[in-house]
């Protein structure tokens, strides 16, 4: 006994011996290869974003508070969709061995190492999701709280993917079944982030905003292609057939990439009302939600690439981050309303209320990149109204390089996409609010469709009315029965899908460009702020 | 004589793993994270993590042992969990063997004490402190022979040892009051696990594992036994891992029992 005692007992010692050299190791080993401080003078003249008085104490916790994610026999089905799934997987690497580096002081290989790391992943992605906190200890380590932010939500978009995936709900039970994910998520957690739109423009436009995007191009275009892709997918499944499901992700799947992981001239991150307009128009508590995790990412990353903080500077400065996209710093306050203190604007665009407002902005007038100045609430190609309220699901879109767009009907929508260069995504609600037939456009233009025995009415006449005249119908019958109704259109004759898809209409008579103030409002010089 | 009443043994022991492996194969294919060890899958230590709240777990094993002058026996571990509350489960398990055990001379059909396990982790690793959990099993006596209900108490460390391994510190006391007069009321023991993730960063499916244990000899008179395990945990559908393992007691002191080789091999689902 004697001798086990002592043997126990210089374990016991040569353990602590293990932990100690393994894991006290200074505050920053690598403290002695950082590039020199700023001088204070420059330091003191940014001004850091404070902390209200009295911050609730969930922000400090040092719980590990995991919970399991809701069940369901929709779990992992976005496995239904192969590729999705393991680019999906791919992403959760490339957060986390970003973040590992920048907090173990390699922020300096970023991008160059690092890149080519992630990259490697990206094309030969994990067949499943990997554990972030394995990848990134030191990462969740010092940033406990965040992490639980990150991956609470995360549970909740991926498990939104998977209703979406699967083949058993019907799509009357996947709207139901999102809403208690949402419920779930947030009700069961005090950390849950906010369903409000916030003011975009003003979280990037903070003491240390952009700074990441500015060093390390590269690997926060990576970031931000992973957020495209995490926005564009919900429309590509909302609504849409398995078969079609997959089909759509041949070609997302292939401009995600081809192209948006490695786009390096965004100047803000995808938004979700942006690339899943039909989705963010129908769970805006949900688009939103996803929109200001994302730019929590952004500000962590930011706020980690700031050489001018100190450590415990940056501690402060990412427990405030979380604080303010979370739903309690915003509780009792409504989407829609406008505030002085820019944090508390939760004013959002006209016809679409899942995306906060952006930089030089009004809710009238939303502007994209190569797109330019828009209203959210009107057709894109003949710039009529929109189907909004209980019918915004009648709203067709187009899918193409890179953006989404809301038209009003099937024309606008085939027009728009042969208009567009490279391949195209059209979803065209059917008279079912459940059948949405999927179309995709090559290179050429040439449109084709899974979807059997489609039938298009297209008696064309002023767009004013090309919501009446310009429709999909899942059969002959249904067609019969909308012309039987609309004794205006008695004479139109059904076109097959082929007969549609040749057709081209006249330039819209009601089009209009909308102009903005000013040509762009992320021009480098020139401050424009959103009207507050 | 003896080669004759081995190969009995051995062929008893298939009759009755036989089924259990059909059942395991036939187990759907999802699972717990392969980075979370929980203990005999495969090695005897567990990290300091909970399960999550409201997860459920079944945990499956079979055992191979070789102990000193004993024949052949082999073993089923099985576990479930669930978790009951924030960074708390439960655990209920049971052990059935079958052939020779170390420090046992039947070779006979055991059911083996069933247990109730109560795991609370008090907080994740921050900073430089490790990640705490306390574990206590009670073991009811219903395996062939046993005695009164034993107990054992488990403190738990996991702290991150270089870019991505965890040390885990288990310090275990084991007591059974009420045990046959030959065996020892209370029996401490620690083990030293390492866990780290392998093909990094370009795998993600797989965990090695390592221990050095040391515990008291539970019989009277007897000295330490010191132990070493090599194992790995392998990811192989969204919510299962299978696992296989290696131990063996390198050394005993004043006649201490021990096996001379362990091998394991487990499947865990979560849902």
């Amino acid at each position: 006994m004697t001798r086990t005692t002592l043997t126990i007992a210089a374990l016991a010692l040569g353990l602590g011996f293990t932990v100690h050299a393994g894991a006290a190791q200074p505050a920053d080993p690598h403290a002695a290869h950082r590039p020199t401080p700023a001088p204070p003078q420059v330091a003191a003249a940014r001004e850091l974003p404070r902390p209200p008085d009295k911050l609730p104490g969930w922000l400090t916790n040092t719980k590990k508070n995991h919970i399991f994610y809701k069940r369901g026999k929709y779990n992992f089905d976005v496995y239904n969709i192969g590729p999705l799934a393991r680019d999906l997987n791919a992403v959760a690497v490339g957060h986390a061995l970003a973040y590992e580096d920048l907090v173990t002081g390699k922020a300096a290989g970023l991008e160059t190492k690092t890149f080519d790391r992630i990259n490697r992943v990206l094309k030969n992605p994990p067949k499943f999701m990997p554990d972030e906190a394995a990848i990134s200890p030191t990462f969740v380590r010092r940033y406990g709280v965040l992490e639980q932010v990150f991956d609470w939500t995360h549970i909740l978009h991926a498990q939104t993917v998977d209703v979406l995936a699967s083949s058993q709900l019907t799509e009357a039970e996947k709207d139901r079944e999102i809403e208690r994910l949402w419920n779930y998520y947030f009700e069961s957690v005090p950390y849950a982030v906010t369903p409000l739109p916030l003011n975009m423009d003003h979280l990037y436009s903070l003491a240390y905003s952009q700074k990441f995007r500015n060093t390390y191009p590269k690997v926060n275009g990576l970031f931000w292609g992973y957020h495209w892709l995490q926005g564009a997918m919900y429309d590509m499944l909302y609504r849409a057939s398995p078969e079609d499901q997959k089909a759509a992700y041949a070609v997302l799947g292939e401009q995600y990439r081809k192209t948006e992981l490695y786009r390096t001239d965004r100047p803000f991150m995808p938004m979700f009302g942006e690339v899943s307009p039909v989705f963010a128009a129908r769970f805006p508590h949900i688009a939103n939600a996803f929109d200001n995790l994302h730019m929590l990412h952004d500000m962590v990353n930011d706020i980690l690439a700031t050489e001018w903080m100190t450590r415990k500077q940056k501690e402060e400065q990412i427990k405030l981050a979380v604080w303010m996209v979370s739903a309690a710093a915003h509780r009792g306050e409504k989407p829609g309303q406008e505030s002085a203190d820019r944090l508390h604007d939760h004013r959002h665009f006209v016809g679409m209320p899942g995306m906060g407002m952006m930089k030089g902005m009004t809710p009238e007038l939303m502007w994209m990149p190569e797109m330019g100045w828009m209203s959210m609430a009107d057709c894109h190609h003949c710039s009529m109204p929109l189907w909004e309220g209980a019918d915004a699901w009648r709203n067709p879109t187009v899918t193409a390089d890179g953006w989404s767009m809301r038209v009003r009907c099937p024309l606008c929508a085939r027009d728009m996409a042969v208009e567009t260069k490279g391949r195209a995504l059209l979803r065209i609600p059917t008279e079912d609010p459940n059948r949405v037939v999927v179309v995709i456009s090559d290179e050429q233009g040439n449109l084709r469709t899974s979807t059997p025995g489609v039938v298009f009415l297209e008696n064309e006449g002023s767009h004013a009315g090309c919501d009446e005249w310009s429709r999909a119908f899942t059969s002959q019958a249904a067609f019969d029965a909308y012309v039987k109704a609309h004794p205006s259109l008695t004479k139109a004759k059904a076109l097959t899908f082929d007969e549609w898809a040749q057709r081209e209409g006249a330039k819209p008579d009601t089009y209009t460009k909308p102009k903005g103030p000013v040509e762009n409002p992320y021009q480098p010089h020139g401050e424009h702020g959103n009207g507050k | 004589m003896a080669s004759n009443r081995r190969l009995g043994t051995a062929r008893k022991l298939l009759y009755t793993l036989a089924p259990v492996a059909l059942l395991l194969a036939a187990a759907p294919a999802r699972a717990v994270d392969h980075n979370n060890i929980d203990a005999h899958r495969p090695l005897s230590f567990d990290d300091a993590e909970a399960l999550a709240f409201r997860e459920q777990a079944l945990e499956f094993g079979l055992n191979l042992g070789w102990p000193r002058r004993r024949s052949l026996g082999g073993a089923l571990e099985a576990e479930y969990l669930y978790g009951f509350a924030l960074n708390s489960h439960l655990s209920l398990g049971f052990e059935p063997s079958l052939g020779g055990r170390a420090g046992e001379t039947s070779t006979g059909f055991d059911f083996g004490d069933v247990s109730l396990g109560l795991l609370h982790n008090f907080n994740r690793e921050h900073g430089n402190t490790p990640a705490f959990s306390l574990r206590g099993d009670l073991f009811a006596p219903t395996g062939r022979d046993s005695k009164g209900v034993a107990f054992r108490l488990r403190g738990i460390a996991s702290k991150q040892a270089g870019r991505y391994g965890r040390v885990h510190l288990n310090v275990d006391l084991n007591g059974n009051p009420g045990g046959a007069r030959a065996e020892r009321p209370f029996t401490p023991g620690l083990v030293i696990g390492y866990s780290r993730p392998l093909g990094y960063p370009t795998k993600f499916t797989t965990t090695g594992l390592a221990e050095l244990s040391v515990r008291a000899g539970e019989e009277r008179g007897t000295g330490a036994v010191l132990g070493v395990g090599l194992g790995i945990r392998k990811q192989v559908g969204f919510r299962s891992v299978l696992d296989l393992g290696i131990q063996s007691d390198l050394a005993g002191w004043n006649d201490a029992a021990r096996d001379r080789v362990r091998l394991v091999a487990g499947y865990s689902y979560g849902f």
